[in-house]
């Protein structure tokens, strides 16, 4: 991004109150399933980012560059402790429920799924980010060194391990989940190849150029700063290495547009308050973002139709006898998460809500 | 933590120049032994930054690497031992991992390091 075209709150205000302020493009990244602990995304903080520049609104949506909200220190600390509580508390209902992943299954659309069916899913959702991204299962090619950013209970990292006998790093913001995925690793025997820490996405405690995977599935979201999350997912990847973002985003503007409409945002809104998410942004933003960090080979897609069953299988398991009852178990983060879950289908159908990937690759030099 | 995580790990507070390699503070340092993968081993040995590790490893109380390594030395059944050692079966289960220039801890607990930043760190 050049120069400012942010807004930043100065107030220390509820992180979701932001959205609330007048322009600014506001883009959730998904919201996360509230029974689901979501691998954990990580906040990062604005480094350099005053606490008050005046917001540039871009003009039109084609020529204009990611307008992305990014908040104040204060207001990203309140975020980032609400996201480890969230996890914290929501992780074992999640786990217990739906298992060790804590993303959206792909599903053939149109298909009828029963509960039995999501796992598969969500390990073709994994299989298909790693086909779309272009990862070869070639014995030479494959990735040695993985991060897993935002990595939940370690579901992926454990996944992607196994899969090419791989190094893994998890990085979390929730202290319960990261010991829950390194207890998972070491109960399958990867204990020497898995390894999780609570770090911060924005913040990543990796050298440059480490990882020739780096994965980051479903925590986007999270991010305050896409711009930060987005550098931080380029300096850590090895060159030539790839980068698979699979995150919620909201629907690319038309090039008349400068913002989401009234409703489209009040609808984000609520979602936001109940996920602990910041400001959405397209997946037309995130395109803008790796170009500018001169990527190469980016590749994004829609996925929205692959994954219409997984909301309302969540909804379903939370009203089962098991989930009706963990969930008294939980706390009100997890609850008012869990109420807040067809408004993430109402954002589909509406076309608000968009499942995204994007993928990239390190250029070589 | 393992030493294989230590060797990858490095301070990114603000104004740091060099954040790597962490010190370490030792509370509990477990012995839990992991079945020995020469291939992975091989792979990891080109990435290692060996220094760090051999400092690593003392301070964990494990003095049997070489203060020099080089890839030759895979061939012997014995190094791989020493070095399958402390690269994966020392872990720092309690203490902290300091950084070399503003001296701050970031704690390790039940073998978890939380690297997370204070806001004047950022």
């Amino acid at each position: 991004m050049r120069g400012g075209g942010v807004a930043v709150c100065t107030t220390t205000c509820e992180y979701s109150r932001l959205h609330a302020c007048s322009g600014g493009l506001l883009s959730f990244p998904r919201t996360n399933p509230i029974i689901a602990s979501k691998p954990q995304p990580l906040i990062g903080r604005n480094r350099s980012i005053p606490l008050f520049t005046p917001l540039r609104v871009s003009g039109s949506r084609g020529g204009g560059r990611p307008r992305m909200m990014t908040m104040n220190v204060a207001a990203t600390d309140t975020l980032q402790k609400g996201i480890a509580e969230f996890y914290d508390e929501s992780s074992g209902v999640w786990e217990d429920i739906w298992g060790d992943h804590m993303h959206h299954g792909f599903y053939e659309p149109g298909s009828d799924v029963s509960l039995s069916d999501h796992r598969a899913a969500q390990i073709r959702m994994i299989e298909e980010s790693l086909r779309f991204a272009s990862l070869s299962d070639d014995s030479v090619q494959k990735p040695r060194n993985i991060v897993d950013v935002g990595c939940g209970i370690g579901g992926s990292s454990r996944y992607l391990a196994r899969k090419y006998g791989a190094k893994c790093n998890g990085i979390t913001l929730s202290p319960v989940q990261a010991q829950r995925a390194q207890e998972l690793a070491a109960a399958q025997g990867l204990d020497g190849k898995v390894s999780f820490q609570v770090a911060d996405a924005l913040n990543q405690p990796f050298p440059d150029g480490e990882f020739d995977l780096v994965w980051s599935m479903e925590s986007g979201e999270h991010m305050p700063d896409k711009t930060k999350f987005v550098n931080e997912l380029a300096r850590v990847a090895a060159p030539g290495g790839r980068i698979i973002i699979v995150t919620w985003c909201h629907r690319d503007l038309s090039p008349s547009e400068e913002s989401l409409r009234p409703e489209e945002k009040q609808l984000l809104k609520k979602i936001c308050d109940a996920y602990y998410l910041p400001a959405w942004c397209s997946t037309a933003d995130y395109v803008k973002l790796l170009q500018s960090l001169s990527l190469e080979d980016i590749k994004a897609a829609d996925w929205s139709q692959y994954v219409a069953p997984f909301w309302p299988a969540v909804i379903k398991s939370a009203l089962s006898w098991k989930g009706i009852t963990s969930l008294f178990r939980t706390g009100w983060k997890t609850i008012r998460g869990a109420l807040v879950m067809p408004l993430m289908i109402e954002g589909y159908k509406k076309g608000v809500i968009k499942f995204a990937i994007i993928t990239c690759r390190k250029p070589a030099s | 933590m393992r030493l294989l995580t230590h060797n990858m790990l490095s301070s990114n507070i603000k104004g740091v120049t060099n954040g790597f390699p962490l010190r370490i503070e030792v509370e509990k340092v477990v012995e839990k032994e992991v079945d020995l993968n020469m291939d992975f081993l091989r792979n990891m040995f080109a990435k290692i930054e060996w220094k760090a590790l051999v400092e690593a490893s003392r301070t964990m109380g494990y003095s049997e690497l070489p203060d020099d390594a080089e890839s030759s030395m895979l061939d012997s059944d014995e190094f791989l031992r020493k070095f399958h050692h402390a690269l994966l079966e020392l872990h720092l289960e309690e203490g902290a991992l300091v950084c070399p220039e503003t001296g701050r801890k970031f704690p390790v607990n039940k073998g978890i390091p939380n690297m997370l930043l204070h806001e004047d760190e950022v």
